[in-house]
């Protein structure tokens, strides 16, 4: 009788919390509100991002209007609040504290936007909110660029984690820099990587993953695929593929060719080629 | 009366009121949102100490979906 052997990777700790999942999973631009429910569901994510947009007057509470917020709570999953359309410190840092209000967590995706074009974070300003915040308490999730530097001002000023991005948001391109990532991770063994960003295949996910980053953040690969459920569940796998094979360590390269075939015992016909 | 701008809008409401009271002026109820006044957060502890004046701008923001 054959053993049955399961492997699974390991728990991980991010923002205080000990996760499984290591998929963060955006709540926008699905097709319904039904289909971003059963993707997030099936994406067994346990993080969710969300935000704050004008409110027009009335009853702000559940069953008052805010079907969006009653949803995302019914998940029971943890929520991360982002600081989309900030385009300076002051408004990153404010859009914050009124998140920390509405969804009750001290979790924030910092994000300060400092070109419309490809929506590349603000690094001087990002990293005054992020300096400015930790002191009040939140844990920083801030979204920034693959440049290390950057990255070592973030962790100077207190930020426990790291959200590089691996292409512009929403452009499903993937990894655009590896060997900047790379970097990263090196850089900072003790930290939370996360990339956020610039996703757009499972196999994009899954690189990531093997590069040693402790999660992947997306929306757009999930949200605007042809079956969002579907894929929600194909980066669920992805996820756990390139973690499992991070945690499995992979072959080194070689320059050359190598059979996996033992040569010992080769046929007495190929010894005449 | 005073005007102030809440969510781009310009807005009338009466002379003298506190953020609280302004919420409710402009029929804003419930607990599901969170404001600002002149780009800078007011926590709700706070509504009731801090007066609304003529042309301030008030921003009420609710969740939304992000990524």
């Amino acid at each position: 009788m054959s053993k049955h052997i399961e492997t699974k990777s390991d728990t991980w700790e991010i923002g205080g919390k000990t996760l499984s999942s290591r998929l963060l999973i955006g709540s926008a631009l699905y097709p319904s509100p039904a289909n971003m429910e059963d993707a997030i569901k099936i994406s067994g994510a346990q993080i969710v991002t969300v935000a704050l947009r004008r409110q027009a007057a009335g009853n702000t509470d559940a069953k008052g209007g805010n079907d969006f917020w009653d949803i995302i709570k019914s998940f029971g999953i943890e929520v991360l609040p982002n600081t989309a359309g900030s385009h300076s410190a002051k408004e990153a840092i404010n859009t914050a504290r009124m998140a920390r209000e509405v969804f009750g967590t001290n979790w924030i995706k910092l994000e300060v936007i400092g070109d419309q074009y490809n929506l590349q974070p603000d690094p001087f300003e990002t990293v005054k909110a992020a300096e400015v915040l930790i002191k009040e308490g939140f844990e920083v999730f801030p979204y920034t660029t693959d440049d290390l530097v950057v990255a070592k001002r973030l962790a100077d000023v207190g930020c426990k984690i790291l959200m590089p991005w691996g292409s512009m948001i929403g452009s499903g391109k993937g990894l655009m820099n590896p060997d900047n990532l790379i970097a990263i991770r090196k850089q900072f063994p003790d930290l939370q990587l996360v990339v956020d960003a610039g996703i757009g295949k499972p196999s994009h996910a899954t690189q990531a993953m093997e590069l040693g980053y402790d999660g992947v953040l997306l929306n757009s690969a999930i949200a605007l695929a042809q079956d969002p459920v579907k894929m929600a569940d194909a980066f669920r796998v992805a996820v756990e593929a390139g973690r499992l094979g991070y945690e499995a360590g992979v072959m080194q390269e070689r320059e050359f060719a190598s059979p996996s075939t033992p040569t010992v015992g080769t046929p007495f016909w190929h010894q005449f080629n | 009366m005073i005007e102030i701008i809440v969510n781009g809008t310009r807005t009338a409401i009466p002379n003298g009121l506190n953020v609280k009271e302004a919420v409710s002026a402009l029929e804003y109820k419930g607990k599901g949102f969170a404001l600002a006044l002149n780009g800078t957060f007011v926590a709700v502890a706070t509504y009731e100490t801090t007066m609304v004046r003529d042309n301030d701008s008030i921003e009420i923001l609710a969740p939304v979906q992000g990524g």
